[in-house]
């Protein structure tokens, strides 16, 4: 009986705590859903992707490699990264099928071997390419895949932003939450910190140069993350970037992997 | 006769081409590919007197012209190897000379070219495609191009993958001066077939796949000539390879379950002696980011079954990933045949050296096992044959 009380209260107490918090979640929501419409209805993309590797003592190396994009409505995107450079892996190739529901599905190319290996989308949140980014970082972060909460007003950097927190609903992130700045004038992202499985404050994101497409489309030119456990960063520079280039579902399949240089 | 047919059949597929880059129909030409040297020494001289140490030398470049619109490409990849110990480890081989053409609901490709099917990573039942080019490594990993039609449909139902072999290419094995060979000489000038066309046989193919979210699933047949030799003897120490023709029923599935990827490859084959199934079923698994640091721990577990044999091997691997700039990566794993005691472990190191090269380092170590003489061992031969293998490869390119 005692704790059947115990249970009652609790429940109770819970009930009134989401209460409160249910208009924070509202506005949080409505916030993303605003930042994400600058990445609906864009129909498909490509770009060539340059990535910066500087370590802790200023060393520096360079990733180059393509990424095609294509949107699928009601679910989530399909992407196919081709590396072009370091050497070694070129011709080397991911291909994604993001879900707004369940897991991802991925392959993974290996020219030598002309071999196309399903890989378990766990898989998704260590170093890539030995980078400061990980795969989860570099694919499409569907609003579906997130809870919110709105946190506060702040100014940053100059800019009027609204502070809203996202937890990741796939039990496989490699992140517990990522707090997310966007700007209040036209609701970009320019800054997330993420919080790893110990809720460390691990890395910190920031999206600069973003540039309008189509009249519509926003995309950052660069963005820059920079790891706070072991001071090296990595930047992300977007080239090219080009919208409505005909890509279609047969762009995306196994059989495009393996033809994909 | 033998190799006559692979020159003529290079040689046609060369014109081709040739007209085709002439006509100026591709717009993209690129020119990768690489350059390797190998050294392996071994602890013991062979057990048949061969000599401690070798090196070879690799050349493979790859030209790629890719159409405007991408639907036309053409790859050529040659290779050429150098052997200081073992001429039989010389080789000349077309990998690549072929042509594919994307259509809207099909894609054709036509001419030499190398295709890989099946899900395990220890052993690779499934794959039949292809000759092994046993001689370039341990792991039988390495393939000779295969003259080929090959009809691709891709369709809500799945990949069908239709194949027309155009002529077959023997298992290359190591000569009488070189390691990690067999107790007898094989004849490889002297090959014998079941077919009365020899070599010349056409073997047809088709694979079925199809992906279904977290489960990947194919079908295969192959109709032609085994890959797998079968040995004749001419003399005690003499061996001519058998090549019978065979009907071959292949299953690949994979299964992922969380970070867990379950995979099997079976097939079932007939034509050598009595038909037979064998198995190949395991996991794989990683775990990333192991004590909160970059790296990455994968496990590997295969078991194996073969209707022939009592007991078949049990293979453990482990690959660690740095995640470094370097991509630095060990592999390494431990092969148990329960039946003959055998064991045998391996260690593969490797890292990228500035952007254009890479360096590995390999070591295999060949445990005998029991002493029983009533049972054949798989690596009996192979006991003086522990080595340590490097390799520096420098990739072409800009």
């Amino acid at each position: 009986m005692k704790n059947l009380n115990k249970i009652f209260f609790s429940a109770l107490f819970f009930f009134f705590l989401n209460f409160i918090h249910s208009e924070e979640i509202n506005r949080g929501l409505e916030i993303a859903l605003k930042a994400d419409d600058s990445f609906s209805g864009y129909g498909d993309s490509k770009t060539n992707l340059k990535m910066m590797l500087k370590d802790r003592k200023g060393l520096v190396t360079e990733r180059v490699m393509e990424m095609k994009l294509l949107e699928v409505p009601e679910d989530g995107d399909k992407s196919l990264i081709v590396f072009d450079s370091p050497r070694d892996v070129r011709g080397v190739a991911v291909l994604s099928h993001a879900h707004k529901v369940g897991s991802d599905e991925q392959w993974l190319y290996l020219p030598a071997l002309k071999r196309v290996k399903r890989v378990a989308s766990k898989n998704r949140t260590g170093p890539f390419l030995g980078s400061e980014f990980s795969l989860e970082d570099l694919s499409f972060q569907e609003v579906e895949k997130y809870s919110y909460e709105y946190l506060r007003d702040e100014n940053i950097d100059g800019k009027e932003s609204h502070v809203i927190k996202r937890i990741p609903l796939d039990p496989y992130s490699g992140y517990t939450k990522q707090i997310v700045w966007i700007s209040k004038s036209n609701s970009l992202i320019h800054q997330i910190h993420h919080f790893d499985r110990k809720s460390f404050h691990v890395k910190t994101q920031t999206f600069s140069g973003y540039k309008k497409y189509l009249n519509k489309f926003w995309r950052p030119g660069e963005i820059h993350m920079i790891n706070h456990q072991t001071n090296k960063t990595t930047t992300l520079f977007f080239q090219d970037m080009a919208f409505n280039t005909g890509l279609s579902d047969k762009d995306f399949t196994q059989n495009s992997l393996k033809r994909s240089k | 006769m033998v190799s006559s047919f692979y020159r003529d059949t290079t040689k046609a597929f060369l014109v081709i081409s040739l007209i085709f880059i002439s006509s100026s129909l591709f717009s993209k030409v690129e020119k990768y590919g690489e350059v390797s040297f190998e050294n392996r020494t071994f602890s013991e001289k062979g057990l048949f007197g061969q000599d401690k140490d070798h090196s070879s030398f690799t050349l493979s470049p790859e030209f790629y012209f890719e159409s405007e619109d991408q639907k036309t490409s053409f790859t050529f990849k040659p290779k050429i190897r150098r052997d200081s110990l073992d001429d039989e480890r010389n080789l000349f081989d077309i990998q690549d000379l072929s042509l594919i053409k994307v259509k809207n609901s099909y894609e054709i490709r036509i001419g030499i070219r190398r295709d890989f099917w099946g899900v395990t990573e220890t052993v690779h039942r499934v794959d039949i495609i292809n000759q092994t080019d046993q001689v370039e490594s341990f792991d039988g990993e390495d393939k000779l191009g295969q003259p080929m039609i090959n009809l691709s449909l891709e369709r809500d139902w799945g990949v069908l993958d239709i194949y027309a072999l155009l002529g077959f290419r023997e298992r290359t094995f190591a000569g009488e001066k070189g390691r990690l060979r067999a107790p007898f000489l094989i004849d490889t000038n002297s090959a014998m077939y079941e077919s009365s066309a020899e070599n010349l046989r056409t073997d047809f193919a088709f694979r079925w796949s199809q992906s279904y979210r977290d489960l990947e699933l194919a079908l295969s047949h192959f109709s032609g000539t085994s890959r797998e030799p079968e040995f004749i003897n001419k003399s005690i120490s003499l061996k001519i390879p058998y090549y019978g023709v065979i009907e071959q029923t292949g299953l690949e599935a994979l299964y992922i379950v969380g970070g867990l990827a379950l995979k099997l490859e079976a097939i079932s084959r007939s034509g050598q002696g009595d038909r037979f199934s064998a198995a190949t079923a395991g996991f794989e698994y990683t775990q990333v980011g192991i004590l909160s640091s970059r790296l990455d721990l994968g496990w590997i577990m295969e078991f194996n079954y073969d209707d022939r044999y009592q007991e078949s091997p049990l293979a453990l691997g482990t690959r660690l990933t740095f995640n470094d700039m370097y991509d630095s990566q060990i592999l390494s794993g431990v092969m148990r045949n329960e039946e003959t005691g055998e064991t045998n472990v391996f260690v593969e190191a490797s890292r990228r050296v500035r952007n254009c090269c890479r360096l590995s380092f390999e070591s295999i170590y060949f445990n005998g096992g029991n002493n029983s003489n009533s049972i054949q061992k798989m690596f009996e031969y192979l006991k003086q044959d522990d080595f340590v293998r490097f390799e520096f490869i420098y990739y072409l390119g800009n």
